[in-house]
Order: structure tokens, then C-alpha cells, then sequence
């Protein structure tokens, strides 16, 4: 077993759900995740691609299995545990760009920084700038999230979920909502992040367009990886 | 970092401002519940200190006086030993239907030198005609040394007219309670007469007008001397009914009373006892205003309870994607208990203003009210614990209103949220 060679990895990852009937929606899933690798996973619908997702995002801590992340096993982690590893561990991209409205831009990205607080104010403004500049969103800084379209929202998502260096960013179908161009767009950046700053990423799909420009596709069915 | 550019705190006062007419409203709740706070409870409050302060003032902090009614034990009870015995004394009557303090001269001669005690005065006192040409009224006269009743009730600040001290050196001076004088129409220099049970009648002339602020005594005491007393009643030098003393520290009353009922063995009444009911009343009325005042504080509490829960339901995606970010269930519990605690904050002391300023408003109308007490301008209290204390009640009603939403708001399912998106 090399195990230091997976940033990620779950054993015999299982999930139930009881409501409204007994359901098994994950069945003994193992996937394992190197450093710096694009990863996609697709299904169709209803094969439990958002179920599985969260489970890995940590959100959802009902299921059976272990998940690792960096080595340390997640299934022992307490919430308050889990909040924080999601703080400095893990970044996020939902397929509706939830920005927090009323704030700016700078703003929705600095939040998970300040809440972190590894740095101070001043600091983490020029990073979320630096960040922001790379994706080309420099000039919509000071605007209200809520005032830009829904591809530059998302753009700006992946910023957010950027900004604390994460060990690995889960997308739970981000293009899902956006346009073809945009959709592109958004994993243009996505490929950019992976080539020039090796970051690990694993994205939701059912674009077999776009989830053959990533690395590998992890194919789902009726909550079993299919070989 | 300090806790004001904390993200917890900047997402509280966001949700605020952009939910500004809502806030306002929920605020204003607060602001009205606690200037009511202030100015009810402030009036009623500061009317009961007036008026224990002025029945205190009028009030013997003890009083030696035989109390022909208090029930005796019977000599067959005290010489009974036998506990089963069950014993039957009808018709028992006072030993001495005369009120009269026997040995009083020296009784008050040993109080004097009492180190707790400021003043002893004697007293003789009882039911009196006062009648001024056609006029009549019937009162109480006060048989008093005026320079020794005047140490310990501070009578001449209550003078409305004439010299306090006149009814020392005038053989047969009365000073008339301000409402018994009205009744009569008598005015300083009047001469009237005042007659007793005993058919006594007397001669006087009015050298003084005084008012304390109790009504009830202002319209039926009159002040005369002590031998003038002793006259009415037909009684020698000796006799009086009561000792009035003023202690040092007025909260030693009781014990000091206890302690001179068992020495001498006259009843002993500390002012505490004396004005008993008047203090069960100020119970009840303070019961039935703080009930009120803290209904109308529970309902502001329902409008942060409200402003909360709509902000909760309109920002479940926000909650939710600062759990995915990593916030804290704790954290997002913060978030909705600063801004119920910042509506506390600030309603409160816009509450605190105008309840101080409608107390500075209708205190400084003139209401001339003469009711249980006489009094020109309504008096408040204004103290600053009173405020503290307003300020601080309205506080934790708004935690509690704040407490529930944000337990709430901190169970939200992120993935529930995200799902149903
Ligand atoms: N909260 C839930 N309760 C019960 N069943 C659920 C719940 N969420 C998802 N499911 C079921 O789990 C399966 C996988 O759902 P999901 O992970 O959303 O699929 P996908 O994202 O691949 O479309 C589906 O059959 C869905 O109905
Ligand atoms: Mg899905």
C-alpha cells in the first residue's frame, strides 16, 4: 500500500438512506486521489455522484467506510473537527454559485480566510487580489456578487474555494448551471489551476465532454464505481 | 482580531442592514418597551419612595406606647403547667383601659443615654373638636415638647406658615395640619377652641400652618404643647402615651424595639411594623406594574423572535454555504444572537433616551396632585441602577427572543439546503 502517494482516498465508503424507504445509495466505494490530479466522476442521474460528494466534502457524516484526507482518517473527526478541516482543507464549488449577496466580491472570497485567520487582514486582501487577478476578475472586485453573471459568479466560487491553498477542491456539477462558453470557461481555469499550481481537484459531471479533458473519470452506477 | 471586523460579526450586521425597515421595527419594540420601563416604573417607583420617605419622616422609627388591647395570658394560663389542660378565660378584660406610659419620665431619661439613639420625645395624644366660630372639624391634637418633636421629625421644614417654635412661648398655641386649617378656615391669629372626650375645652390660638404630605395627617393633626395636652385630658405633669425615639441607624428599629419592650414592658412599635400594610399595597402594585411592564417586553422579544426567523429562512443558502466554507454550528449561533443582541443594544438605549426624556418632561409639568400624598410635580426615580437595571432586563429578554432562532439557524442542514436548491 502507498498510501502517501493518495492526497485522498475513501475504503469501503457505504451510505444509507432510511427515509423514505431503506436505500443503499453508495456501495463500498474506494476511490483514491493523487496530489495534483484533475479527477471527474460521472453517472447518470440518480447514481448518487451528489451523495458521494458529500460525503467527501465532509457535510454528510452518516455513512459507513473511511474517508482520508492527506493520511488523516475524516471518520473519527468530531464536527467542530470536520468545520475546521473544511475551512483550510477542502475548497467547494456548488453547481449554483452561492455567493453571499450582499457582499462584494473581494469580500465572499476573503470570508473563508478570515474565518480561518492564518494571516492578517491586509495579508489575506492581497491574496484574495492575486487570486482574483489569475481568473481575471480583478475589475469585479468591489462589485456586489449578486451584480455579476452567473459564469463570472462561478469563476469567483472557485476563487473562494481557492483562497486558503486547499488540499483538494470537490465541484458538485459547477458548469451544471452555466452555458456551454462559460461551462468551458469555468474548466479552463480549472485545468489552469491543476498545470500551474498542481491543485487536486475532483469535479461532478455528466458532460462526457468536459469530463474527458480531465485526468481520469470515475464512472458511477447505482452507487458502485464501475470498473 | 478584534471581534468587530470578525467575519461572525460583519455577517450579523449585514443581515441588519439589508433587512433595515424589519430592524427598525423590532427595534422600536425594544426602544418602546423599555421607555415604558423607565417611565412607569420610574413613576411608581419614585412615587413609593416619596411616600415612604414622607411616612418615615412621620413615622417614629419606635414608638413606646401601652397598648390597653394587646392580648394578655390569663394568670391561670401562666400558672398552668399541665399542657393537656385545655383552659377557657371569657370576658377578658384589659388589665388597664389607661393608655397612659407609667413611669414615662424615667423610662425616656434611660433611653437618652442609649449610644444608638438621636432623640427622644414624649407624647400625649388623643381625639379632639376643633371649632372655629361656626366652623367645625373633628382630628387628633399632639401633645408635644415642639423643640424635642422637632429633632426627630423635622418639623419645621413641613411649616407652611407661621414659626414652629411660636408654640413653645405662646401659652396656648395649636399648630393646624394644612388640610385641617382649610376645613376650618383658619388662618394665623385665629383664635378657636379644642375639646376633648373628657369635655375638656380649651382655648387656643393658631401660630402655625404645617403640612407633611400625607394627606390623611394634614387634614386631621394638630400640634399643641405637651401641658396643653395634659390639660385636655385631664391629667397631671406626668402622663403621657407615647415616647417617640429616632435612632442613629434607622435599620437597627426592630431589634431596638424588641429590646425596649423587654425592659420595659410597654409595647414597642419600630416604623417598619407601623406602616406595614402601606408596604403590602406597594407589593401588590409593584407586581401588577412589572407584570405589564414585562408583557410588553415579551412581545417586543416576539418582534426580534420574528425579524430573526424570516432572516434565518431568507438566508438558509448563506448558512449553508459558510458551513460548506467551514463556520462553525457555534459560529453561525453567533451570527444570530449579535443581531438580536445588537436590536437589544440599540433599542434599548434609544429606550433608555426617551424614557429619561418623557421622565424629564411630565416631571417638570406642574400637577399639583393632592391625593395620598400631596405633591406639586411628579416625582421619578432616575437613579442610575434603575436605568441599569431597565437596560439590563430588556437585554436578556432580547437574548432569549434572540436564543431560539439561532439554535435553529445553527441545526440547519447544509446539505438539505444545498440538495433542494
Ligand atoms: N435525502 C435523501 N433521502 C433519500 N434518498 C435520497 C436523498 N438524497 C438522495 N437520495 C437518493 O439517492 C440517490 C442518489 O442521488 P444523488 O446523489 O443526488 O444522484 P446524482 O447526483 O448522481 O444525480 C437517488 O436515488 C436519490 O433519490
Ligand atoms: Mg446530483
Amino acid at each position: 500500500m502507498s498510501k502517501e502517494n493518495y492526497i485522498f482516498e475513501t475504503k469501503n465508503l457505504s451510505k444509507f438512506f432510511r427515509d423514505p424507504v431503506d436505500f443503499q445509495a453508495l456501495k463500498n466505494v474506494d476511490i483514491s486521489i493523487k496530489r495534483g490530479e484533475f479527477v471527474s466522476i460521472i453517472g447518470s442521474s440518480g447514481s448518487g455522484k451528489s451523495t458521494l460528494l458529500y460525503v467527501l466534502s465532509t457535510l454528510d457524516t452518516d455513512y459507513e467506510g473511511q474517508i482520508f484526507l492527506d493520511g488523516e482518517d475524516l471518520s473519527k473527526k468530531t464536527k467542530n473537527q470536520l468545520a475546521e478541516i473544511r475551512n483550510a482543507k477542502i475548497g467547494f464549488v456548488f453547481q449554483f454559485h452561492y455567493l453571499l449577496p450582499e457582499f462584494t466580491v473581494l469580500e465572499n472570497v476573503m470570508l473563508p480566510a478570515l474565518k480561518l485567520a492564518k494571516y492578517p487582514e491586509p495579508e489575506i486582501k492581497k491574496r484574495a487580489m492575486e487570486k482574483l487577478e489569475m481568473l481575471g476578475l480583478a475589475d469585479q472586485a468591489d462589485k456586489r456578487a449578486n451584480k455579476l453573471s452567473g459564469g463570472q459568479q462561478q469563476r469567483v466560487a472557485i476563487v473562494r474555494a481557492l483562497i486558503n491553498d486547499p488540499d483538494i477542491i470537490f465541484g458538485d456539477e459547477p458548469t451544471g448551471n452555466l452555458d456551454s462558453k462559460n461551462a468551458q470557461n469555468v474548466f479552463d481555469t480549472f485545468k489552469e489551476l491543476k498545470e500551474k499550481f498542481g491543485q487536486t481537484i475532483l469535479v461532478v459531471t455528466h458532460d462526457m465532454a468536459l469530463a474527458a479533458q480531465t485526468d481520469r473519470s470515475i464512472r458511477l452506477h447505482d452507487g458502485e464505481v464501475v470498473k | 482580531m478584534s471581534f468587530f471586523k470578525s467575519p461572525v460579526f460583519r455577517i450579523a450586521m449585514t443581515h441588519l442592514v439589508s433587512k433595515k425597515r424589519q430592524t427598525i421595527v423590532a427595534m422600536l419594540g425594544v426602544t418602546f418597551g423599555i421607555a415604558i420601563f423607565i417611565f412607569q416604573a420610574g413613576l411608581m417607583s419614585g412615587f413609593q419612595s416619596t411616600f415612604i420617605e414622607e411616612t418615615v419622616n412621620t413615622t417614629a422609627n419606635v414608638r413606646i406606647y401601652n397598648d390597653v388591647q394587646e392580648v394578655r395570658q390569663s394568670i391561670l394560663e401562666m400558672s398552668n403547667t399541665n399542657k393537656n389542660a385545655w383552659i377557657v378565660v371569657r370576658n377578658q378584660k384589659p388589665k388597664d383601659e389607661d393608655p397612659k406610659v407609667k413611669d414615662g419620665k424615667q423610662i425616656m431619661d434611660l433611653i437618652e443615654k442609649d449610644p444608638e439613639v438621636l432623640g427622644v420625645s414624649p407624647f400625649i395624644g388623643t381625639q379632639s373638636l376643633f371649632r372655629l366660630g361656626l366652623a367645625q372639624a373633628s382630628g387628633r391634637v399632639s401633645g408635644v415638647n415642639i423643640e424635642k418633636e422637632n429633632a426627630i421629625f423635622d418639623l419645621e421644614k413641613y411649616m407652611t406658615e407661621g414659626n414652629l417654635l411660636d408654640l413653645e412661648t405662646s401659652p396656648n398655641g395649636i399648630i393646624l395640619g394644612e388640610g385641617l386649617a382649610k376645613k376650618l378656615g383658619a388662618k394665623i391669629g385665629d383664635n378657636m377652641t379644642v375639646t376633648s372626650p373628657k369635655g375638656v375645652a380649651l382655648d387656643m390660638r393658631v401660630t402655625g400652618i404645617h403640612k407633611s404630605g400625607i394627606t390623611e395627617l394634614d387634614n386631621a393633626r394638630a400640634f399643641i404643647n405637651i401641658h396643653n395636652g395634659q390639660k385636655l385630658l385631664g391629667v397631671d405633669g406626668s402622663y403621657i402615651t407615647d415616647i417617640n425615639i429616632k435612632l442613629k441607624d434607622i435599620n437597627t428599629a426592630e431589634t431596638i424595639a424588641k429590646h425596649y419592650h423587654d425592659k420595659f414592658g410597654f409595647k414597642a412599635q419600630d416604623w417598619k411594623a407601623a406602616n406595614e400594610n402601606i408596604f403590602s399595597v406597594f407589593k401588590i402594585q409593584n407586581l401588577v406594574t412589572y407584570l405589564i411592564i414585562i408583557s410588553i417586553l415579551i412581545v417586543s422579544g416576539f418582534g426580534i423572535f420574528n425579524i430573526l426567523m424570516m432572516i434565518i429562512y431568507e438566508k438558509m443558502p448563506d448558512i449553508a454555504i459558510l458551513k460548506a466554507t467551514g463556520f462553525k454550528d457555534k459560529d453561525i449561533k453567533i451570527i444570530f444572537l449579535i443581531e438580536s443582541l445588537m436590536i437589544g443594544i440599540f433599542g434599548g438605549l434609544l429606550g433608555l433616551l426617551i424614557g429619561f426624556l418623557m421622565q424629564k418632561i411630565v416631571g417638570s409639568i406642574r400637577m399639583d396632585i393632592n391625593g395620598f400624598v400631596s405633591m406639586k410635580y411628579l416625582k421619578f426615580n432616575s437613579s442610575p441602577g434603575f436605568f441599569i437595571f431597565a437596560y439590563c432586563f430588556g437585554l436578556i429578554v432580547t437574548a432569549l427572543a434572540g436564543y431560539i432562532p439561532a439554535r435553529k439557524a445553527a441545526k440547519v442542514d447544509a446539505i438539505d439546503i444545498i440538495r433542494s436548491k
